[in-house]
C-alpha cells in the first residue's frame, strides 16, 4: 500500500517537491553556514592566541608545557573513566524510567519531571555541601577515602545527567510508537527485560546517543563538586591553569575540546551512527 | 480500525488481544521506577532537603523565617529578575535557533555527513561553558578582540558606537554558544519522528509546506519543543562559572548572589544563601507546573 | 485513582527517606569533636618558644604527622608568595607525608565554610590548615573553627599579628600594587589619581569581588586613603572613588587575574605587589609587565595561618606550622616576594641572605591597619559596593 501511494504521489508531485526541496535545501545551507560562522570563530580566535605561547613567534610552546605538566593527563583520563561509568549508570537508570513513566505511570510524569530538573535549581556548590554533610558521617561514611568519594561522585554526576537523559529519551520515545511496539512484544510474548533490551534500545539509538553525548560533556567539564570532593579531574586542573596561566588555558581549551570530539566519535561509532531519519519501523 | 491492540491509557493493562490482564497496580510497573526515585533521593533529593532546612536554621539554633523575609529585599529580587530575563532570551532564541539547525541537518536536506559532525560538535559545544567559552569571547569581541580589530580596520568602532560584551546582549551571545547545541541535540530525535508519510499525505492533500508545518508538523513537535525549551531555562537559569568569568559584578544574577553569601569573605550570610537557592527551586517547579499544563493542551490530539 | 494513591504513597516513602537522612545530617553546632589522632603521644601547645628549642618534641611531632600520613591544605596557589617551593621543601624535608592541596582559587570564607562543612568529615575534603586574611580571623575563633597551637617561634610574631591564645597568627605580608601590561598600556600608571584619566578607559579591575575578596576590598579603601582621609572615612572616600572610576567607563567589573592582565582584557590590576612580580617573572616578557607601587594609600595586608579545629590530621598541621614558620620556611616566603612576618628577629638575627632581602619590593610609609580597623573599614564597603558597580546602576541593555 505504502509502496503504491508512494510512486503515485512522485509520478504526480515530484516537479513540485523538487523546487520545495530546493528551496529547502537553500535555506538549510544558509543556516548552517551562518551558524558554522558564529561557533567557529571564538574557537578560531582561541587556537589563535594558544599559538602566541612563545614572545613574537607562533608556535606551540603552550602545548609543550601543557603535556609536559605530570597532572594533565592522569586528571583528564581520570575524567574520561568517571564519565564514561557515569553514562552507563545514567542509562540504566533513565531509560527503563522514561519507559514506564510514558506507558503505565503517566501520572507521576510532573513528578519525575519536576525531579530530573532538579540539578538546575540546585547550584552545585549549594549541592556539594549537602551531599558532604549528609555522607560524611556514619551510618552513610561515603566520603572516607578518596576511591570512595570518587563512586559517590560517579553516581552525582549521573543524578546530573538526568535533565538531559530523560529529555533525550523522552523525546525519543514520543518518536516511536511505544504503546504499540510493546503490545506487539506482548502479544508475542516477551516479559519486560527482553522488551527493554531487544526492542526499546535499539529504537532509541539516536535518543540515547544524544543524551550520552550530554553526559559525556558534563562530566568532563565539571568542576564545582569535584573540586569540593578533593578529587583529582579535568575541571580542578582548569580551573587551577585559568587562575595562574596565560596562553595554557587557551591551548587546554583547543586539546580538551579535540580530545572530547574524539572520544564522542568514539561512542557514535560504538552506539551504530545516526541510522534512523524516520521513526520506528 | 478495530483492533485486539487498545491503546486507551484508562484501558491499557487489562485487555491485550482479548486476554484479561492484571488490574493496574502491578508490582512490576514499580520495578522500573524505583531505581529512578532512590537514586534521586539519595543524591538530588535529600540535598535539597538539607538546602530547604538550612535556609531554615537560623544561626542560634532553631527554625525561623528572617531568611526569606530578606529575599524581599531590591537587590535579590533584580538578581531574580535578570536570572529569569537571560534564562527566558537564551531558551527562546536558543530554542527556535537550535531548532531551525536541527532542521537543516534531519529534514532540510544537508548531506549525511553535516549531521554526524553537527551531532558531535554539538555534544561538544554544549559543555563549552565558564572561563574558557568567556575567553573565547573575549578573545573574538572584546576590546581587543579579534573581530573588534577586523571592524576597525574597516573604519567601525565597535565599543564607542555602544557595544560592549559585557553587557546583556553580549552574555546572551555567550549563553547561546552552548544553549543552541543543547536544543539541537535534545530535539533531533523528535525530528526523526516525523514520519516522510505525513509529509508525503498533506503533499497528496495538497497542503502547502506552510500549512503542513503549521498542521501537522509542529503540533506533533511542541510537546518535544516545549520540554527542550524548559531544558535550556533550567540550563541557563542555574549557570553560574559563564556569567562570572565575562560579567564578575556588572550583573547579579541569583547563582552569582548565592556564591557570594556562601563564599562571601565579608557578607558570610550562608542562611541567605540557602534561601536564594530555595527560591531559585521555587521558580522552576512553577515553569514545568506552567510547562506541563502546556504540554497537556498540545498532547490532547495526539491521543 | 489508585495510582494517585500509590503515588501519595511512594512520595511519602521517599519524603520520610529524605527526612531520615536529614535528621542525620546537620546537627546543631558541637564542639570540636576529639581530633581521632593515633596512640603515639600527640605534640599539643607546644611551651612558649622561651623554653629549649623543639628538637625532641619536633621529632615526636613529626613521627605523629607521618602515622596520619597526609596533610589538607586549601586555597595556596603554587605561585602564591612561593607555596610551589614550600611544598617542596616540607616534602624534602619530612618525607613520608603526601600533600593534599583542595581548591587554590578559593578565598578566606570558602576555607571557613570547608572546614563547616567537613565537620565531622575524616575524608580528603576537610582542610587541615587554612590561610585568611587577618579581618576573618576573630569571627573564625568565635565560630570555633580553629583550634590553638603555638609554634617554637612564637615570640618572634609581632603582638598585632597574632591572637593572644594562639588561635591565629599572621605569616606574611605584602602591599597592594598596580600590576600593568605594558603591551596595551603604553604610559602605566603610578597613584590612584592617575586611574581616572581617560586613558586608561575599560582597562582597570581588582583582583577579585570587594563583598567576597579580601584583597579587593583593600584595593577600595586604598584608593579612599590616597585622597588624605582615614578610617572609616576612607572606606566611604574609597567608594566614592570607584564609582567615578566606573561612571568614566574605565573600570572592568569583572575578577582580575594574571591571565586576564595578559591576554588584555584588564591590563591594569589591583593586586598584590608579590602576585604581581612573580606573575612578571613568570610571563618573562610574553606580554612585558611592570608592577607600580601607589605612594598614596599605600597598604599592608597580613594573612594568617590557622589550624582546623576539626582537622583529620592535626600532627601534620601542626609540623606544617612548624615549617612555616621556621628559618627555611620564612626564607621561601621572602624568595616569593612576601615580608616574612618573623622578617625583625630574623634580621636581628642575621638569618636573612642579603640578596634575598634585596628582592623584597619596598614597602615604605606601609599602613598596617588594625584587625578592628579592616573590619570596620569592610563592612562599610561591603553595603556600600552595590550602588557603585552592579544593580543599582542601571546594566547595559
Amino acid at each position: 500500500m505504502t509502496l503504491s501511494s508512494n510512486s503515485a504521489s512522485s509520478v504526480v508531485k515530484a516537479p513540485e517537491k523538487k523546487s520545495s526541496l530546493k528551496a529547502n535545501q537553500f535555506w538549510a545551507r544558509v543556516i548552517f553556514s551562518i551558524s558554522v560562522l558564529y561557533f567557529l570563530i571564538p574557537l578560531v580566535a582561541t587556537f589563535y592566541w594558544s599559538l602566541r605561547g612563545k614572545k613574537d613567534v607562533l608556535g606551540f610552546e603552550a602545548y609543550k608545557k601543557l603535556f609536559a605538566d605530570t597532572n594533565f593527563l592522569p586528571a583528564f583520563s581520570e575524567s574520561i573513566v568517571n564519565a564514561i561509568a557515569a553514562i552507563f549508570l545514567s542509562l540504566l537508570i533513565i531509560v527503563p524510567t522514561a519507559y514506564w513513566v510514558t506507558l503505565r505511570l503517566p501520572k507521576l510524569r510532573p513528578v519525575v519531571e519536576f525531579i530530573t530538573l532538579l540539578p538546575f535549581v540546585i547550584p552545585a556548590i549549594v549541592l556539594v555541601f549537602g551531599l558532604i554533610r549528609l555522607y560524611s558521617r556514619p551510618p552513610l561514611l561515603w566520603t572516607a577515602t578518596y576511591d570512595s568519594s570518587r563512586v559517590l561522585l560517579v553516581c552525582v554526576y549521573a543524578a546530573l545527567s538526568f535533565p538531559y537523559m530523560f529529555r533525550s529519551v523522552d523525546n525519543g520515545l514520543r518518536a516511536i510508537d511505544v504503546r504499540a511496539l510493546t503490545e506487539a512484544a506482548q502479544s508475542l510474548g516477551a516479559n519486560w527485560v527482553t522488551i527493554l533490551l531487544r526492542v526499546i534500545f535499539p529504537n532509541l539509538r539516536t535518543a540515547l546517543l544524544s543524551g550520552a553525548l550530554l553526559t559525556f560533556a558534563i562530566v568532563i567539564g565539571e568542576l564545582t563538586i569535584a573540586l569540593y570532593m578533593a578529587q583529582h579531574t579535568l575541571g580542578p586542573y582548569m580551573a587551577d591553569l585559568t587562575r595562574s596561566k596565560v596562553y595554557e588555558p587557551s591551548a587546554m581549551a583547543i586539546v580538551s575540546f579535540a580530545i572530547t570530539w574524539a572520544a564522542m566519535g568514539i561512542i557514535q561509532l560504538v552506539t551504530g551512527g545516526q541510522g534512523q531519519t524516520t521513526g520506528g519501523h | 480500525m478495530k483492533s485486539s491492540i487498545n491503546t486507551d491509557p484508562k484501558l491499557t493493562n487489562t485487555t491485550v488481544g482479548g486476554v484479561k490482564r492484571p488490574p493496574q497496580f502491578q508490582i512490576g510497573h514499580w520495578f522500573g521506577v524505583i531505581p529512578f526515585f532512590v537514586f534521586s533521593g539519595l543524591f538530588l533529593i535529600a540535598p535539597t532537603v538539607v538546602l530547604a532546612y538550612r535556609s531554615l536554621e537560623s544561626p542560634a539554633g532553631g527554625l525561623t523565617l528572617e531568611f526569606y523575609g530578606d529575599l524581599l529585599n531590591e537587590t535579590v529580587i533584580s538578581a531574580y529578575v535578570m536570572s529569569i530575563r537571560i534564562s527566558l532570551t537564551t531558551a527562546i532564541l536558543g530554542g527556535i535557533i537550535g531548532f531551525l539547525i536541527a532542521w537543516a541537518v534531519s529534514i532540510g536536506g544537508l548531506p549525511r555527513p553535516f549531521r554526524s559532525i553537527t551531532t558531535t560538535f554539538s555534544g561538544v559545544a554544549s559543555n563549552f561553558a565558564g572561563v574558557p567559552l568567556a575567553s573565547a569571547f573575549v578573545f573574538t569581541l572584546g576590546r581587543v578582540g579579534a573581530i573588534t580589530a577586523l571592524l576597525k580596520l574597516f573604519g567601525v568602532e565597535l565599543y564607542k558606537s555602544g557595544f560592549s560584551l559585557y553587557s546583556f546582549l553580549g552574555l546572551t551571545l555567550v549563553y547561546l554558544y552552548f544553549q543552541i547545541p543543547l536544543m539541537v541535540l535534545v530535539i533531533l530525535p523528535a525530528l526523526d519522528g516525523l514520519k516522510r508519510d505525513w509529509r508525503e499525505a498533506a503533499e497528496n492533500l495538497g497542503a502547502t509546506p506552510y500549512q503542513y508545518w503549521r498542521h501537522v508538523a509542529l503540533p506533533v513537535l511542541t510537546p518535544s519543543i516545549l520540554g527542550t525549551m524548559i531544558l535550556l531555562f533550567g540550563n541557563s537559569f542555574g549557570a553560574h562559572a559563564t556569567a562570572y568569568a565575562l560579567t564578575g559584578g556588572l550583573f547579579t544574577l541569583a547563582t552569582l548572589l548565592i556564591g557570594q553569601q556562601i563564599s562571601g569573605d565579608v557578607l558570610h550570610n550562608p542562611g541567605l544563601g540557602y534561601a536564594v537557592a530555595m527560591g531559585m527551586v521555587i521558580v522552576m517547579a512553577v515553569s514545568i507546573f506552567i510547562y506541563s499544563i502546556l504540554q497537556r493542551r498540545s498532547e490532547r490530539w495526539l491521543r | 485513582m489508585k495510582t494517585r494513591k500509590n503515588l501519595f504513597h511512594l512520595l511519602s516513602l521517599v519524603l520520610l527517606v529524605s527526612l531520615v537522612l536529614v535528621a542525620c545530617g546537620p546537627t546543631a553546632p558541637e564542639a570540636p569533636a576529639e581530633t581521632e589522632a593515633p596512640e603515639v603521644p600527640a605534640v599539643t601547645e607546644a611551651p612558649a618558644a622561651t623554653e629549649a628549642p623543639a628538637a625532641d618534641p619536633m621529632t615526636a611531632l613529626y613521627e605523629a604527622a607521618k602515622a596520619e600520613g597526609m596533610l589538607t591544605t586549601i586555597a595556596l596557589p603554587l605561585d602564591w608568595c612561593n607555596y610551589g617551593p614550600m611544598y617542596e621543601g616540607f616534602k624534602a624535608k619530612y618525607p613520608g607525608i603526601e600533600i593534599n592541596p583542595l581548591d587554590p582559587g578559593a578565598g578566606s570564607a570558602e576555607e571557613l565554610e570547608a572546614i563547616k562543612a567537613n565537620k565531622d568529615n575524616p575524608g580528603p575534603q576537610a582542610p587541615d590548615v587554612v590561610d585568611i586574611g587577618i579581618g576573618l580571623a576573630p569571627g573564625a575563633v568565635e565560630e570555633g573553627l580553629l583550634q590553638p597551637y603555638k609554634v617554637s617561634t612564637w615570640d618572634d610574631i609581632p603582638e598585632g599579628a597574632k591572637d593572644a591564645d594562639g588561635y591565629w597568627y599572621g605569616d606574611y605580608y605584602g602591599v597592594l600594587a598596580f600590576e600593568v601590561n605594558t603591551a596595551v598600556v603604553a604610559n602605566p600608571p603610578t597613584e590612584y589619581a592617575d586611574l581616572l584619566k581617560p586613558e586608561y578607559n575599560g582597562q582597570i579591575a581588582l583582583s577579585g569581588d570587594p563583598l567576597t575578596s579580601n584583597a579587593a576590598a583593600l584595593s577600595v579603601w586604598a584608593a579612599g586613603l590616597s585622597t588624605g582621609a582615614t578610617g572609616d572615612e576612607a572606606a566611604q572616600a574609597g567608594l566614592e572613588y570607584f564609582k567615578s572610576l566606573n561612571e568614566a567607563g574605565n573600570f572592568v567589573p569583572i575578577d582580575g587575574d594574571s591571565r586576564t592582565v595578559g591576554i588584555g582584557e584588564t591590563p591594569i590590576l589591583i593586586d598584590w605587589s608579590y602576585n604581581s612580580i612573580a606573575n612578571d617573572i613568570a610571563l618573562a616578557g610574553n606580554p612585558d609587565l611592570v608592577t607600580n607601587v601607589p605612594k598614596a594609600g599605600i597598604i599592608a595586608g597580613v594573612y594568617v595561618q590557622g589550624i582546623s579545629a576539626y582537622a583529620p590530621h592535626p600532627n601534620a598541621a601542626k609540623l606544617w606550622m612548624e615549617y612555616l614558620y621556621s628559618d627555611e620556611g620564612q626564607l621561601i616566603y621572602a624568595s616569593g616576594f612576601c615580608y616574612p612576618i618573623r622578617l625583625d628577629a630574623m634580621n636581628a638575627a642575621g638569618s636573612i641572605p642579603a640578596d634575598v632581602f634585596a628582592q623584597l619590593p619596598s614597602i615604605e610609609g606601609a599602613y598596617f591597619p588594625t584587625v578592628a580597623e579592616i573590619t570596620s573599614a569592610r563592612a562599610i564597603i561591603a553595603e556600600g559596593w552595590p550602588t557603585v558597580v552592579g544593580v543599582e546602576v542601571k546594566p547595559l541593555p
